[in-house]
C-alpha cells in the first residue's frame, strides 16, 4: 500500500469520537495562561474536567501486551497471517477529522534490521 | 464583587490590525469580535457563566476558531476556558503583556503548528522485540506451557518487557522522525505519547511556504523506512498550542 496524504475526511471510520479525542488532546492544558493575580477581572468559569491521559503503565497495560504476544504466538503456529490478529486495521486508526488527513503505511515490512525476523509469507 | 452572569471568553491573541469580519463563531455559536490594544488584539466572544464549559461542542468550537484563524494570521491560543468579566479586563491583559505577545506573534508569522503522530504496526514490532530478548522468549514458553492461573506474574513481567522495549523504540523513532523532518520545520516539541503503541508524538512549526517540503519529508519516511512498521498521521495546520508556553506564565 502506498502512503498518501488524504483529503480532509481521511479516516473513513465515521463518527465524531475520533475528532473529539483529537481536539481534547490538541487543546487541553495548552495555551497561554493569564495570571489571575495580574489580571483583575479574570472570571472563574466552571470547567468540566476531562482527563485525556491514557498512557499510564500499569499491570493492565502489561497484561494487554502479554496477551498480544500470546495471540501472536498462537496464530503464527497455526500459520495464519499475523496481520489478521494484531495489526490495528484502518478502522482503529482514529479519524483525522477536519485535519490534514492521515498517512498510512502498511503492507510490507520495513527493511531496517531484518535480522532474525519471523517469516510472514502467505501460505 | 458579585458573581457576574456573563463575561468574555478569550480565545487567543492576534495582531492588532486584525479585524473580525463578524461571521466568526465561537463557543455557543456566539459572534467573535476583536479587542485591540496597540500592536496586539484578542479574539473574544460573550459567554454566560451559568453553565459549565467543556462540552464536546465547546471544545471543538474553540479549536475550530483558532485553527481557522491560524491559517490566515498568527495567533497565540489562550488556554481553553479563559474568561474575563469585561472588555476592559481583556484590554488590560493585552496592555500588560503587549511586548511579549507582539514578539511571539512576529515569531510565528507565516507559520502554523502540525502534530505528527506515528503508531506502531504491532505485528512487525512485537516479533522484533521478542526475538531480541531472551527473557521474553522464556516467559512466553512458560506462559504457553502452564495453566493460566499459574502464569500471572510471568504475564505481567512479559508485558513489562514489551512495554519497556516499545519505549526504547519510541525514543529511537522519535529521533528518526526529527531527523527526517530536518529543516522543513522551524521548531520541534516532543509530546507525551497518547497511546501505548505510539511510535512518535511530535509537535512542529512549519512555514506556510515550506508545507509541501514538510509533507514530502513525512511521506518519504512513512512510505519507505516506516512502511509496515508504523502508520503516520498529521494534524494541522493548527494554532501553535504547543509553542506558546514561552511567556513564562502557567506551566
Amino acid at each position: 500500500m502506498t502512503a498518501a496524504i488524504q483529503p480532509a475526511a481521511g479516516g473513513g471510520n465515521g463518527g465524531s469520537s475520533g475528532d473529539l479525542a483529537d481536539v481534547i488532546e490538541t487543546i487541553l492544558d495548552k495555551g497561554l495562561v493569564i495570571d489571575a493575580h495580574v489580571a483583575i477581572g479574570v472570571v472563574g468559569i466552571r470547567l468540566m474536567t476531562i482527563d485525556a491521559r491514557v498512557v499510564v503503565a500499569g499491570v493492565d497495560t502489561y497484561l494487554r501486551f502479554a496477551e498480544a504476544v500470546n495471540r501472536l504466538d498462537l496464530t503464527s503456529s497455526e500459520g495464519k497471517e499475523l496481520t489478521d490478529v494484531v495489526q490495528p486495521g484502518a478502522g482503529m486508526v482514529e479519524k483525522a477529522g477536519q485535519k490534514l488527513g492521515e498517512l498510512v503505511g502498511g503492507g510490507s515490512q520495513r527493511d531496517r534490521e531484518p535480522r532474525r525476523r519471523r517469516e510472514r509469507e502467505e501460505d | 464583587m458579585g458573581t457576574p452572569e456573563s463575561g468574555y471568553l478569550v480565545y487567543g491573541v492576534v495582531p492588532g490590525d486584525v479585524e473580525s469580519t463578524g461571521d466568526g463563531r465561537g463557543v455557543g455559536d456566539a459572534a467573535v469580535t476583536t479587542v485591540a490594544h496597540g500592536r496586539v488584539g484578542a479574539l473574544v466572544s460573550e459567554v454566560t457563566l451559568d453553565r459549565p464549559l467543556g462540552t464536546p461542542d465547546d471544545l471543538m468550537a474553540y479549536q475550530r476558531l483558532l485553527d481557522s484563524t491560524a491559517t490566515a494570521v498568527p495567533v497565540l491560543p489562550m488556554r481553553f476556558g479563559t474568561a474575563m468579566a469585561d472588555i476592559d479586563a481583556v484590554e488590560a491583559v493585552l496592555a500588560e503583556q503587549h511586548d511579549q505577545f507582539a514578539e511571539l506573534l512576529e515569531q510565528f508569522d507565516g507559520q502554523a503548528e502540525f502534530v505528527v503522530r506515528a503508531r506502531y504496526a504491532m505485528d512487525s514490532v512485537l516479533p522484533e522485540i521478542l526475538d531480541g530478548n531472551e527473557e521474553a522468549g522464556a516467559l512466553r514458553n512458560q506462559i504457553r506451557e502452564q495453566p493460566e492461573e499459574l502464569t500471572g506474574n510471568a504475564r505481567v513481567r512479559l508485558g513489562e518487557i514489551v512495554y519497556q522495549a516499545i519505549e526504547a523504540e519510541r525514543q529511537r523513532d522519535t529521533q528518526r522522525l526529527v531527523e527526517a523532518l530536518g529543516d522543513t520545520v522551524t521548531a520541534c516539541r516532543e509530546l507525551p505519547p497518547s497511546h501505548d503503541e505510539d511510535a512518535a508524538h511530535l509537535a512542529v512549526m512549519v512555514r506556510t511556504a515550506q508545507r509541501d517540503e514538510f509533507e514530502d519529508a513525512l511521506r518519504n519516511l512513512a512510505d519507505d523506512e516506516w512502511q509496515g512498521w508504523a502508520t503516520v498521521r498529521v494534524l494541522g495546520p493548527l494554532a501553535p498550542y504547543d509553542f506558546v508556553q514561552a511567556t513564562g506564565n502557567g506551566n
